[in-house]
């Protein structure tokens, strides 16, 4: 009854929006509600919308390389307005080495090319399942 | 700063999910504050609803609060949906003044949600001068709206089609203001005259005024927030805007009963629905003298 509401968004300055839109549809075609925020978000932007849509979850897609910047921002910044529940997930062109770090600060997964869109979804189904319990 | 707005966002998720308790707390909100204008945008798909919509909030939200509530389609084969109206909007996240929430209209026809009347009565409790809704993108007949707003702005974009298009009855008839958006391009002139003849249809003393709007570039803007705040004068005379409300309160009633009913009869387990079907006292080839109550019969658990 309840669908899982999901911000995607681009933080940053990179105009390459392919890989955000497609993992929204796939979201989409999974019943949930994907709010999609388009391009070029300060992590200030993406943390207010966030909360006034009630999202479960966040997923962030950087192309630009300025990931270890801006994605653990959007965790911070939530954490600051009280909003630290809300799930935050990354993708894009991500080198291996920097993952981890991406983790440590809070960021969930991170999803880089060549990851199918199911092993996507069902991650972000069980996440914010075991989120809700 | 934000705390308010992480508990607005909460009640309108619970209500959205037609949380009965949630209901119940909105319904003890009033609906009849007249200090509230409730502004209703309507348009085909892409004929610039949520560019309007961001040079109005942005206009109102100068010295006003304004909430926004932006609607857009669920998909008809997983129940999901992607709300992409917030892109246009962009500037206006930061604004202290300005709350927009997304919504899914969850399979319900006629352009918006079901639960947007309750959502109404919460928007009005937090205080907010202006609530402006913005429906899915409509064709001819997604006309609740006009039973939910105060003022209804049907926007038109010239091209799409002849003058016989404003002629036919539906969308055009509800429009409390005309907008012809993307008022640049060529055949907006003769948009404006076809126009001209569906506003010239007086309903109760009031007729549709037509504004013309370039709303990418903000032209037309300061003249259509004028028409806005004329109208909202119109209303608070001689009780109409009580009027309104009723009507949307109405709706709110109809458009309830419809989902929590519909709630109701999909937690029937399939079982118990199709073991009532097979009973061999409803034979439903024979001639049935209780209809209504055979069928609440295949409804209730025995």
């Amino acid at each position: 009854m309840a669908p899982i509401r999901v911000l995607m968004a681009k933080p940053g300055l990179d105009g390459h929006d392919r890989g955000a839109k497609v993992v929204s549809r796939a979201l989409r075609d999974a019943g949930m509600e994907v709010i999609y925020t388009g391009l070029r978000q300060s992590p200030e932007q993406i943390v207010l919308a966030a909360i006034q849509e009630d999202v479960d979850i966040i997923g962030l897609s950087c192309l630009s390389g300025a990931h270890n910047s801006l994605f653990p921002k959007v965790v911070d910044g939530l954490k600051a307005k009280g909003a630290g529940e809300i799930v935050v997930f990354g993708g894009g062109v991500i080198p291996e080495a920097d993952i981890p770090g991406l983790l440590a600060s809070g960021i969930a997964a991170v999803f880089t090319p060549g990851t199918s869109l199911e092993e996507i979804v069902s991650w972000v189904r069980k996440r914010v399942k075991n989120h809700h319990e | 700063m934000n705390n308010w707005q992480l508990q607005l966002a909460k009640a309108i998720t619970k209500i959205e999910n037609l949380d009965f308790q949630a209901l119940a707390d909105a319904a003890r909100l009033p609906l009849d504050d007249s200090s509230v204008h409730i502004i209703g945008v309507t348009g085909p798909p892409g004929g610039g609803k949520s560019t309007l919509c961001n040079q109005l909030i942005q206009g109102l939200a100068v010295s006003h609060k304004v909430a926004a509530l932006l609607v857009d389609p669920s998909s008809p084969f997983s129940g999901g949906a992607i709300l992409g109206d917030r892109i246009r909007m962009q500037a206006l996240v930061s604004n202290p003044n300005v709350y927009i929430r997304s919504l899914s209209n969850r399979g319900n026809a006629g352009g918006v949600a079901s639960s947007l009347v309750s959502i109404l009565r919460l928007l009005m409790s937090y205080g907010f001068d202006y609530i402006v809704i913005e429906t899915v993108g409509a064709g001819q007949s997604e006309v609740k709206i006009a039973s939910i707003a105060d003022t209804t702005l049907v926007v038109s974009v010239p091209n799409l089609g002849d003058d016989i298009q404003a002629f036919k009855s539906g969308i055009l008839e509800i429009a409390d203001i005309f907008v012809i958006n993307k008022g640049d391009l060529p055949g907006a002139d003769s948009l404006y005259t076809s126009l001209r003849e569906s506003a010239q249809s007086q309903r109760q003393g009031w007729t549709p005024p037509l504004c013309q709007t370039v709303a990418t570039a903000g032209l037309g803007i300061p003249e259509l927030l004028a028409e806005i705040h004329r109208h909202g004068q119109w209303l608070g005379k001689e009780n109409r805007l009580v009027e309104k409300r009723k009507l949307a309160a109405k709706f709110e009633v109809l458009e309830l009963s419809r989902m929590l009913l519909q709630k109701h009869l999909d937690t029937v387990p399939a079982e118990v629905l199709a073991r009532n079907l097979n009973r061999k006292d409803i034979n439903l080839l024979q001639k049935l003298d209780d209809v209504y109550g055979e069928l609440l019969n295949i409804f209730s658990e025995v």
